[in-house]
């Protein structure tokens, strides 16, 4: 059975999901996600496939209303949840009955806050994903009024003996700080800026409020460039840091240009990129030099810690009858 | 792509733990041209675990990949093979396609061709001609959507970009910047200049590719008068052999 959520305020939320992998190759940003540790552990919450797609809720106060029983998650930047009033855990399953208000209000820590359902979104794709992409104009607009339907409903869940929360997961949450510090490799054009490179790990930049999810603005001391020469346009990472003006440092995310011409001096973390993701204007930022085989160890342990937290809510799902018959039968307060 | 002589050997470059650059830099640009797109598209035919693409432009190549699958070392070796393999087979020969663009220049059309005739100092006429001569290699796609990246008409001097870029330049604006030419698949800012207009519609969304073209594909402008643009307009690019 079909449910659906209505939304009745849509602040800055967008349908995604992880991203558009096959974009590059046609000059199209990956895009998706900002937060790709936030958004997969909501996925996982709601016993979704990681690559479903979610709502990605930047800054701003949202509110939808269920049209069915369904069940949702929470993650991302630290903020007030209440379903129908009732003020509900962030990166935990949450039941939401037929006709109850979901509201996310007061993200502050962060910046980015992802509510996945179970059974996912119907959201239009292109090559293969429904991230938006803000150049070509693709990906489903929120109004106010517009509908999102999901493909599954469940009854509500409830603890039968005390008024508990129901699932203590366990997943470590990852630190939201004002001041994080972000991992860089060193870039493949490092040589280009000489000593001066040496600044990115000494200064103490601030998030300029142009930052995007094309890419962060930093303001600081600033690396220079030794040469002049012509540059030939060249793919470049996600993450790659680049010194294109004299005012700021600029921070390529997801939504990044694939093709550029400026040299790039140090590439953010695949785990840092989230932290990044997450980070307010005003917030400071300091760099810290580490290497690819610890940036991919520190990776895959993040991974391996979101497939821990798969097998928990996976196990719980299935006593719970979510998706299954339950063998818990108890717990489950069919229509109350 | 062309039939083509031996790759060049490559460097490649650490850019994160998520990404490689192969740089071709032998002295010949067109070798290193061949080089990248032959190798991408092994390794866009390999489909190796955990690789999500690679883009080639002109003597460089990003890959991409999950480094929860594969790692910077393993598709380094990866990488390596391939160059391996195009040394052994040569690169695989394409026969190019070619686009024929029809182009409605100045006026509302190229609000900067006056400006680019001033600084070529020569009549508007002859940057029509000039831009209208030669057949143009697509050398990448590039930023924003698909626009097929050419090495620019045969101007006597490079075309200094826009001081203050366009915060929206329509799909189809024809432009050139530096010693490149470029069609807008898409609206998009811009900082080039904008010559002329095509009315065919390049971009479609609802297919893959995206784009008909691909890098190593040829395209030719010819003028039309302004009259006939509503009559092409939406009409979608395709092939003409």
């Amino acid at each position: 059975m079909s449910g659906s959520l209505i939304i009745q305020q849509p602040g800055h939320a967008v349908v995604t999901d992880l991203g558009r992998f096959r974009g590059p190759r046609y000059g199209l940003p990956v895009n998706g996600a900002l937060d790709q540790f936030s958004a997969r552990a909501a996925n996982i919450l709601t016993a979704n496939a990681e690559n479903d797609p979610l709502i990605e809720i930047t800054a701003l106060d949202f509110r939808a209303r269920a049209t069915a029983d369904l069940l949702i998650a929470v993650t991302g930047a630290p903020l007030t949840l209440t379903v129908g009033g009732r003020e509900c855990p962030q990166w935990e399953p949450v039941s939401v009955r037929a006709g109850e208000t979901i509201a996310v209000r007061g993200i502050t820590g962060g910046l980015r806050a992802y509510l996945s359902v179970h059974g996912s979104i119907t959201a239009p794709e292109l090559l293969g994903s429904c991230a938006p992409d803000t150049v070509i104009g693709f990906g489903l607009k929120l109004a106010e009024g517009t509908e999102l339907i999901t493909s599954k409903t469940v009854p509500p869940i409830k603890q039968p003996y005390f008024d508990l929360p129901l699932f203590r997961l366990g997943l470590t949450k990852p630190d939201f700080s004002t001041h994080p510090v972000i991992d860089v490799t060193d870039g493949p054009d490092l040589e280009e800026f000489g000593d001066t490179a040496e600044l990115l790990f000494t200064t103490r930049y601030t998030v300029s409020p142009r930052s995007n999810h094309i890419g962060l603005r930093l303001g600081g001391a600033l690396p220079e460039r030794q040469s002049s020469s012509e540059v030939l346009s060249r793919g470049v990472p996600v993450g790659a840091v680049e010194v294109p003006s004299r005012e700021e440092l600029l921070v390529l995310h997801r939504g990044r240009g694939v093709t550029a011409g400026y040299p790039v001096l140090a590439v953010v973390t695949s785990r840092s990129l989230n932290v990044l993701a997450q980070a307010r204007p005003g917030h400071t930022v300091t760099f810290r030099r580490t290497t690819v085989a610890e940036a991919t160890a520190e990776h895959r342990a993040a991974m391996r810690e979101l497939e821990r937290l798969r097998t928990t809510v996976n196990t719980v799902f299935a006593l719970l009858g979510t998706g299954a018959s339950p063998r818990w039968p108890g717990l489950m307060a069919a229509n109350n | 792509m062309a039939a083509t002589s031996t790759p060049t050997p490559v460097r490649i470059f650490e850019s994160g733990d998520a990404a490689l650059r192969v740089v071709a830099d032998s002295p010949d640009r067109e070798v290193n041209w061949n080089t990248v797109h032959s190798l991408a598209a092994w390794l866009d035919a390999a489909g190796a675990d955990g690789v999500h693409g690679a883009v080639p432009t002109y003597d460089s190549l990003l890959v991409e990949f999950d480094p929860h699958v594969t790692s910077a070392r393993q598709v380094r070796a990866f990488v390596l093979l391939g160059m391996r393999q195009l040394d052994y087979l040569g690169a695989p020969a394409r026969t190019p396609r070619q686009f024929d663009i029809p182009v409605v220049y100045g006026g509302e059309y190229g609000p900067d061709l006056e400006r680019v005739a001033e600084h070529e100092q020569l009549p508007v006429e002859e940057i029509i001609a000039l831009h209208t001569a030669k057949s143009y290699v697509i050398r990448c796609l590039g930023a924003p959507a698909g626009s097929p990246m050419m090495d620019g008409p045969d101007f006597p001097l490079p075309v200094p970009r826009l001081k203050d870029p366009r915060l929206s330049v329509p799909a189809g604006a024809v432009s050139v910047a530096g010693r490149q030419a470029v069609i807008a698949p898409a609206v998009a800012p811009g900082g080039w200049c904008v010559i002329g207009q095509t009315p065919l519609t390049v971009l479609n969304p609802a297919k893959e590719p995206l784009v008909p073209y691909q890098p190593g594909d040829l395209l030719r402008f010819h003028q039309i008068p302004a009259e006939e643009f509503s009559l092409l307009a939406g009409r979608e690019l395709e092939a003409t052999q």
